[in-house]
């Protein structure tokens, strides 16, 4: 689903904040991507939603080379991935329902379209009474749940979340997990960057991957229990 | 469930950034209408100027001792109007004749002493060519002391006077085009600034370039088409008020002689183009802002 090989990345003339990166993402799998603050996860993420372009190695997603393609074909790749930004990144303008039907917009779809499938997904992360609401009038724990349903609502292949329980009390954090825990059944591919300990071991992660100073240290396809003491 | 749009606009209706760019663009949008109605008015004034005069021409008498005055003014008036194309010749007393130069020379007994020729004033019929150089020569040859005037000296200056009058509005107008288009241009990129978090994250969920620069485009096409209807209604105010002053009876000794500004409807249709024109050029300058913008994202 996507393969990174001997990728680099620096931001500007600055040093290499990604080196030497390589693995892949399998299609139904949840992976983990875990490493202290300030290794990479972040823009490792940014690397895979083509928010950022590699300086040096070879990214494949969905089977086609990115450094390949031309920008015009970059737009369709995008909506085959959901993020969820660790601060969220929703409009304070637009309506929570507004702001969870953006993906479904920008698709070219009509609202007689995707309304059905909004209401019924806000209902599902317990949001079904907050349509109307705008983001700067809700908690921390109901933005997340916005911010997922937002990366959900167009069904993507693959979800990434950076941090998604930073934000959050523990007990939203669990709450959060177990939704997409549910996602992953349903046939998302999950990438999950999270640096919470207490995350890593509740999650049924099939690989992980651990960054550290820009590299990646190791990656395990052992069960989350095994992983623990690797 | 109650109805909720979900079609929104992705812009904050009501941006700081979108209000300062509202006021500049009414009070750019008021200038330029000014400046326009400025231009119009030259423009009629000019074709009213020269379609009066050269409409008509004038036989001056001056005193001969060949001829005595009333056989002189027979004769002129008897050639002229016997002339093909021309429509009627009358001649003027000498109180008319003094009523033209009292602007001048003002009231009084000087205008008594002084040997006032006596005119003939003659309009040629519209929409005919008249061969005034050869009733000029017949009326010089035929009649000791005639001379006819056609105006052509009057209405050379003033058609001069007239268009370059009209190009200095013209410039006047090109300058405020390129200072509102510099000014969106600023305002949008100020506005993308403030709202590159939008920007982002529409780009970020896979919205393609144009569909970004749609939203962005019509977002401020509204604000330059409200801010030029804003600065339309503020000139169109000032213009009537400057007529109405200018007509009234408080009016400085004078006032009444100055030129009405737009005094015909169709006027008034080219000052509807100026709000349609800023609302034209805030679309396309935001449209090519956000493209040139995005094209420097991955």
């Amino acid at each position: 689903m996507v393969r990174f090989e001997n990728v680099g990345m620096r931001y500007g003339l600055g040093p290499e904040v990604l080196r030497d990166i390589s693995f892949s993402l399998e299609r139904g799998a949840f992976h983990l991507l875990t490493g202290p603050s300030g290794a990479g996860k972040t823009s490792l993420l940014k690397l895979i939603y083509l928010a950022e372009r590699p300086s040096r190695g070879l990214i494949s997603m969905f089977g086609r080379d990115t450094g390949a393609m031309a920008r015009e074909e970059l737009p369709p790749l995008r909506r085959r991935i959901g993020v969820v930004f660790q601060d969220f990144r929703l409009l304070d303008h637009l309506t929570v329902l507004e702001n969870v039907a953006l993906p479904r917009r920008v698709m070219g779809q009509t609202e007689a379209q995707y309304r059905a499938d909004v209401e019924e997904l806000l209902s599902w992360v317990g949001l079904g009474n907050r349509l109307n609401a705008k983001p700067p009038t809700l908690s921390g724990g109901e933005k997340q749940r916005v911010a997922i349903a937002r990366a959900v609502v167009a069904k993507p292949e693959l979800l990434l979340a950076d941090e998604p329980t930073g934000n959050v009390d523990p007990d939203i954090g669990g709450r959060i997990m177990r939704l997409f825990i549910e996602l992953n059944r349903l046939g998302t591919s999950m990438l999950i960057a999270t640096h919470d300990q207490r995350i890593i071991e509740r999650l049924p992660a099939t690989r992980i991957l651990k960054l550290s100073e820009g590299r990646l240290a190791t990656t395990s396809d052992l069960m989350q229990s095994e992983a623990m003491h690797a | 469930m109650s109805a909720i749009n979900t079609t929104s606009g992705l812009m904050p209706p009501d941006s700081a950034s979108g209000a300062t760019l509202h006021t500049i663009v009414a009070v750019m949008s008021f200038l330029a209408c000014l400046t326009l109605g400025a231009v119009l008015t030259l423009s009629r004034l000019a074709s009213e100027w020269t379609e009066g005069l050269s409409g008509s021409v004038t036989v001056q008498l001056l005193p001969s001792p060949q001829i005595g005055g009333e056989d002189q003014l027979s004769d002129a008036l008897r050639i002229t109007r016997a002339w093909p194309g021309i429509f009627a010749a009358r001649a003027l007393s000498r109180e008319e004749a003094m009523g033209l130069l009292e602007p001048w020379l003002g009231e009084g007994n000087v205008l008594a002493d002084l040997p006032v020729p006596q005119l003939i004033e003659v309009t040629l019929t519209p929409g005919r060519q008249v061969d005034l150089r050869g009733l000029s020569k017949s009326l010089t040859g035929n009649v000791p002391g005639a001379h006819l005037d056609d105006h052509q000296r009057w209405n050379r200056e003033l058609a001069s006077f007239a268009a370059s009058s009209e190009g200095v509005g013209w410039a006047v107008l090109l300058l405020i085009t390129l200072a509102t288009l510099a000014i969106v241009i600023f305002a949008t990129q100020a506005g993308l600034q403030a709202h590159r978090e939008i920007v982002e994250v529409v780009h970020m969920i896979g919205a393609r370039d144009v569909f970004i620069a749609g939203e962005f485009q019509r977002h401020f096409m509204w604000l330059g088409l409200r801010g030029g209807f804003m600065g339309l209604g503020l000139a169109i105010l000032t213009l009537v008020a400057i007529s109405l002053m200018w007509n009234s009876r408080d009016a400085p000794v004078g006032a009444q002689y100055l030129p009405q500004f737009i005094s015909a409807p169709q006027h008034y249709i080219w000052l509807l183009l100026v709000p349609a024109i800023t609302g034209l050029i805030a679309m396309f300058t935001a449209r090519m802002t956000v493209l040139r913008v995005l094209g420097r994202m991955p």
